[in-house]
């Protein structure tokens, strides 16, 4: 009734309301779980059901929730509640206080067309066979509130979970589970190699390592079967939570998972596009066989005025393939013309290391006067590994190139091919972090609040490495499996004071420990005009301090508005819109000069000086100059009694103050959607969406070849500025990547009483253009006269579209036993101009290619039985 | 041109189905209205032509005396060992728009909300007040969320005499969340104050359906988390059928498995201090650290990655080399504008464009732990 005389009451009310809320009794213990605090296994389904519980939901209670209410209820917001699904008392178990309830599905599915399209079973292990759709099983006991559920679903051995629940509500909860998730990379991979899947790629007869010719790597390929590259994630994990001591609730849980499968890789034995018939271009396959075990535990406590939350979270991640060698079929030929002495054939990769995690955080929230509240989190983390190290290359003999006296540009592999050419041994590296986040409250009156927060971040690389040999007293390291320097005279990647011919050598001599402190104070106040609508301001000052990047300093200050209503037409409307500007200290294009051999002592400058690292004109872009402006609107309209009509409108726009880099981003975009629920037996839905958006860069190719400008080499080399020799304005190029996407459906559901259909149509699709323009052909790759006319023509368009129906009818035999016939159409078209002509041949003079990309069109169907039968 | 026309086949096809899915709907809804003409009418009239009064005599004395059980001590003392669960303690918050209304029990509630009994009493939620009460005596399921409805009962046509959490209540948002918070404060919910959600006027129930069991777990206000996670965010779900994408369309994931709702001290709502230590949670291996780092992958993960969907290889937001070339303009071989030159199909197949172009020699892209890897080829 108070609502009823006048507003002037309802802010008090509401205040209070509030104020006794968050106030409220901590009595409740363990009210609810910290699930949404660990990242991950938050869900539990499949592609056969995305929810993980479809079976469970139906039939919908004809009687709706309510019989003094027509219709369904709506969510504040306006979204209509869907209808409940019929209650299931459940059957008593035995004389106690326990009941159970439950449900089997399976049945058997059958894949029919290109059942091994890739983007049809990304994540998704389709197969012709018996399926499980879902088993659940609950338990309850209705007077002590215990209860245990178990839960499974299998598609196949590679697409399955399985979990145990069981517990006492608000006093403890016990979970284990365990889940296999697939992922497929590739289906159209042709990988030459023995091995795959393992750490030694060798080639296959009659390819010789470092002596076939590309005729022959071609055709072994064309012969290569067809494979499917991918991995299985699997994860087993135990938990439990519950009251440790009156009011202090704790967590703990341990997880494992182990991913095993294969991936595309590479494998570089330097150039080919330079140099015909010379270089080594491989895609090769990597192995993944990664452990991690994760530990995760919390302690809380809720109190009337302060709370209190301490997590602890662990990883330690293991790599049981910590690296790959392959063959490398092709012969290397050095440029310089003289004979080959040099033997490089093989490669080798280091994988990713071991690492451990750990990662201690308290939380702290207290209750203040004025309806006020503050909290203040403070973490430290740190990530290590220490995993041994491999040596620089693992070419024997001689690699390098001789020329003539004192021309000898050759390295003996054995200085280079054990660790003790290392300066350590392992890696010893280590990142700290540190967090201090404190915010403060206050709603001194119901119709107005301010807040006030500052986040401190820290990641401190405490990584330090040098590129020493203590065996030859050289610097740096083999580039590329000994290949650079075995083809371009003297770039091996080493840097000796003693020798003439590599003290000018500029090359990598430490790692570069990159971290930042990052400082953000947030001032923001909102006024509530009225009861349905309020205004609130924000402004963010952010402070980035990053180390051994371009700038030492980046700031960006942003202001975002946003207005809420829920009486627009009856809808409810949410606008924001937010301006940011960063700036930051001056820009230096070369901040790397301490990690290569130019700072080291006996460093002799080349005769024409050094070539710039980089245009000095060139803006990174997270560190560059940038306006941004972001708006969106979210739309929710109560249509009739039954419908609701939901709009999303948004778009971002950011200009970089660059010449060189990325220049803008532009994204705009659409999205409605209809939802309709006459009956308990009806549900309809309709959607649509649009979005465009548009990335611009510009780049400037250096002047090194004679067609265009031919400045590499000469004095004016050391010039970075663009406009400058080696930068001309001639040779400046812009990219524009536009890409558009759509997607619409409906879907249709309607319970007839004895059987139930469903109908649903899904459209996505989307189309990428890269569009480029130059100055003058100085800018292209390659400008001989074919080029040219097919640079004119450009890029062919991306495309990636899925059409899929789904039909379903489920048919009640009796209370207990129902069956459900369902099917699936998808088609699917997709083209990437990366893999024009992969389709034809994988082999291109001396590179080699695995995977011919997504198939270009494909059809598919599924069709399937269910018998499903409560328990 | 082939999808709009299997569009419109399968339009033209789902609207007969339709029709003849409504007329049965038609028939489904005069039912469903004979049947509920025994019940009470809808709030907007008073039943059958019933005064105020008619209501309040028809409705059962209040059954458990709650009102004068709590009058002393709102707060009953903890059962101690009593095999109920805590939540038998729950108090009854007080509504600020009747703040003289009296606990009147939940059977009185159920006089004249029958279906939304037998509803509530299979989910989570009531289930497990229900189990505290079992054994405690006097308690007040419903009321320990929608506060003493004694005002409501004598006059259930009058908005705001009960706290409720539907659109059409009179309850504001943030009397919704306190009541919800009087129990549910504090660990996944401790930045819930100040979150984007909060500041954007959102109530618990916009999420959540304590009333029903619209979901299994999580009492959601959908049917699993990612619809209801869409219902405002139709954008980052459509973002999820491009090319590219985490495995939310095909169930394996969930928007919660990286994001708290409920708040945290990041502006995404992310569960962990960074966007990295959060890709770091699934990807481990990229955690490194590595000997040799890159930037701007050290920095942040979205640097290169649109972690929601992407028409582009492993999720990334440019093609290669573009999105390469957006940083290095080094002399030699990053700076070159690549054109259909250099595609398969071209007339100088270039490797710094076919495939996975730049990755295929720069493979240890989020870095390396080689001696010879300082430009990711080890």
């Amino acid at each position: 009734m108070l609502a009823l005389k006048g507003n002037r009451t309802t802010p008090t009310a509401l205040a209070l309301a509030l104020l006794c809320g968050l106030s409220g009794t901590p009595d409740v213990r363990a009210g609810d779980t910290s699930g949404t605090i660990r990242v991950g296994d938050m869900q539990f389904g499949n592609a056969l059901d995305l929810r993980g519980w479809t079976p469970m939901l139906q039939p919908a209670d004809p009687d709706g929730v309510s019989y003094l209410h027509a219709g369904m209820r709506r969510t504040p917001t306006g979204a209509l509640y869907p209808y409940p699904p019929l209650a299931d008392a459940g059957k008593p178990l035995g004389q106690g206080d326990w009941t159970y309830a439950g449900l089997i599905e399976l049945g058997y599915l059958h894949v029919g067309g290109d059942r091994n399209a890739e983007y049809f079973r990304q994540y998704a292990d389709w197969k012709s066979g018996a399926v499980l759709g879902l088993f659940a099983l609950n338990f309850d006991n209705r007077k002590t509130g215990s209860y245990v559920e178990l839960r499974g679903s299998r598609l196949s051995g590679d697409d399955q979970y399985y979990r145990l629940r069981a517990g006492r509500y608000g006093s403890y909860r016990l979970e284990g589970f365990y889940r296999d998730m697939p992922h497929t990379v590739s289906t159209r991979a042709y990988p030459i190699w023995n091995g795959v899947g393992g750490t030694d790629l060798t080639l296959p007869a009659p390819l010789v390592a470092g002596a076939s010719t590309p005729a022959q790597v071609a055709a072994v390929s064309a012969a290569a079967p067809r494979r499917s590259l991918g991995l299985t994630r699997t994860r087993a994990g135990l938990g439990y939570e519950g009251v440790l001591y009156r009011d202090w609730i704790g967590s703990a849980a341990i997880t494992n998972e182990k991913r095993s499968g294969t991936r595309l890789w590479g494998g570089s034995m330097f150039f080919n596009f330079p140099f015909p018939d010379d270089g080594g271009i491989l895609e090769t396959v990597r192995p993944i066989d990664f452990r991690t075990t994760d530990i995760n535990l919390s302690v809380r406590n809720v109190g009337k005025l302060w709370r209190f939350l301490a997590t602890y979270n662990g990883s330690f991640f293991r790599n049981h393939k910590d690296h790959l060698n392959f063959e490398s079929p092709f012969a290397l030929y050095n440029v310089a013309g003289t004979p080959q002495m040099a033997d490089i054939k093989d490669g080798q990769f280091s994988l990713e290391p071991d690492n451990d995690y750990h990662n201690l955080r308290l939380d702290l929230t207290r209750e203040l006067k004025w309806n006020g509240q503050f909290s203040v989190a403070g973490a430290w983390g740190t990530m290590r590994q220490n995993d041994a190290l491999l040596p620089p290359t693992t070419c024997t003999g001689v690699g390098g190139i001789y020329i003539a006296p004192p021309a000898d540009y050759t390295f003996q592999c054995a200085n280079w091919n054990t660790t003790a050419a290392l300066s350590q041994k392992s890696a010893n590296a280590r990142i700290d972090t540190g967090l201090f986040d404190a915010r403060v409250t206050f709603r001194p009156t119901p119709a107005f609040g301010w807040h006030a927060g500052l986040r401190w971040y820290r990641e401190d690389n405490k990584t330090r490495y040098l590129a020493y040999n203590p065996l030859t007293g050289q610097y740096g390291y083999i580039s590329e499996n000994g290949s650079q320097g075995s083809v371009v005279p003297g770039e091996t990647g080493i840097f000796d004071p003693t020798n003439p011919l590599y003290w000018s050598r500029n090359v990598t001599v430490r790692n570069v420990p990159f971290g930042y402190t990052d400082t953000v104070l947030e001032l923001g106040a909102d006024w509530q005009p009225g009861r349905k609508s309020s205004l609130g301001v924000t402004y963010t000052y952010d402070h980035n301090r990053p180390k051994y990047r371009e700038r030492k300093r980046v700031d960006e200050q942003r202001i975002k508005f946003d207005w809420v209503s829920r009486d627009v037409i009856g809808a409810t409307v949410r606008l924001s819109w937010e301006y940011a500007k960063r700036t930051g200290d001056r820009y230096n294009y070369d901040p790397y000069v301490p990690f290569f051999s130019r700072s080291l002592p006996g460093f002799v400058d080349p005769a024409n000086g050094l070539p710039a690292h980089t245009v000095a004109d060139m803006r990174k872009y997270d560190l560059s100059d940038r306006t941004e402006s972001k708006a969106r609107a979210i739309i929710t309209y109560p249509w009739g009694e039954s419908a609701t009509l939901s709009a999303t409108f948004y778009g971002n726009r950011d200009q970089y103050d660059a010449l060189i880099g990325r220049q803008h981003t532009r994204t705009t975009g659409a999205t409605v959607q209809w939802d309709w629920q006459p009956t308990p037996a009806t549900t309809v839905n309709a959607y649509l969406g649009a979005e465009t958006s548009r990335l611009g860069i510009s780049n400037v190719n250096d002047a090194d070849g004679p067609d265009n400008g031919a400045v590499f080499g000469t004095p004016e080399q050391v010039n970075p500025n663009l406009g400058g020799p080696l930068y001309p304005f001639a040779n400046q190029w812009w990219e524009l990547d536009r890409e558009r996407n759509r997607n619409g459906g409906f879907s249709l559901s309607h319970d007839f009483g004895r059987v139930r259909a469903d109908l649903r149509y899904d459209y996505t699709g989307s189309l990428g253009h890269v569009g480029y323009s130059y100055a003058t052909i100085g800018a292209l790759a390659t400008r001989d006269p074919a080029s040219v006319a097919a640079a004119a023509a450009g890029f062919p368009d991306n495309k990636y579209r899925t059409n899929t129906l789904d039909l379903g009818l489920s048919f009640t035999v009796s209370r207990s036993v129902g069956v459900r016939l369902f099917g699936r159409y998808q088609s699917g078209a997709f083209s990437d101009w990366h893999y024009a002509g992969l389709d034809n041949t994988l082999s291109y003079d001396h590179r080699l290619y695995t995977d011919k990309g997504g198939q270009l069109h494909y059809n598919v169907s599924l069709v399937g039985v269910m018998l499903n039968l409560k328990l | 041109m082939r999808a709009i026309s299997l569009l419109l086949a399968v339009v033209l096809g789902a609207a007969s189905t339709a029709g003849a899915m409504l007329l049965g709907a038609r028939e489904v809804q005069a039912q469903q209205t004979a049947a509920g003409s025994a019940a009470p009418e809808p709030h907007a009239t008073p039943a059958g032509g019933l005064s105020q009064s008619d209501i309040a005599r028809m409705l059962p004395a209040t059954d458990m005396g709650a009102g004068a059980a709590r009058a002393g001590n709102p707060h009953p003392a903890d059962m101690g060992d009593s095999p109920a669960t805590p939540f038998d303690a729950a108090s009854i918050p007080p509504n600020p728009l009747a703040p003289q209304a009296d606990p009147i029990g939940a059977k009185s509630c159920v006089a004249c909300h029958a279906q939304e009994n037998v509803q509530a009493s299979h989910t989570l939620h009531v289930a497990s007040f229900r189990a505290g009460a079992a054994n405690t005596g006097p308690q007040a399921a419903c009321e320990s969320c929608h506060g003493p409805g004694s005002a409501h009962a004598k006059d259930p046509a009058a908005p705001g005499l009960i706290i409720g959490f539907t659109h059409d209540s009179q309850t504001p948002p943030p009397t919704q969340a306190g009541v919800c918070l009087a129990c549910h404060a504090g660990g996944a919910r401790q930045h819930w104050i100040g979150s984007v959600h909060q500041n954007r006027g959102l109530s618990c129930t916009d999420c959540h359906n304590p009333m029903a069991r619209l979901s299994p777990e999580g009492v959601l206000a959908k049917s699993s988390i990612n619809e209801v996670c869409a219902t405002c965010h139709q954008d980052i779900r459509a973002k999820f059928n491009r090319r590219s994408h985490m495995p939310l369309p095909e169930g394996q994931m969930a928007c919660t498995d990286c994001h708290n709702p409920h708040g945290s001290i990041t502006r995404p709502l992310l569960k962990t201090d960074t966007v990295n230590e959060t890709c770091y949670t699934c990807h481990a291996e990229k955690r490194g650290p590595f000997l040799f780092e890159h930037a701007p992958v050290r920095q942040n993960c979205l640097n290169c990655h649109d972690v929601h969907g992407s028409n582009q290889q492993t999720l990334l937001v440019a093609p290669v080399p573009m999105l390469c070339q957006q940083c290095h303009t080094m002399t030699l071989h990053p700076n070159d504008l690549q054109s259909a030159a250099g595609l398969g199909t071209g007339p100088h197949p270039d490797e710094r464009l076919i495939g996975r172009g730049c990755l295929t020699c720069h493979s240890n892209i989020h870095g390396s732990n080689n001696p010879s890897g300082p430009k990711f080829h080890k």
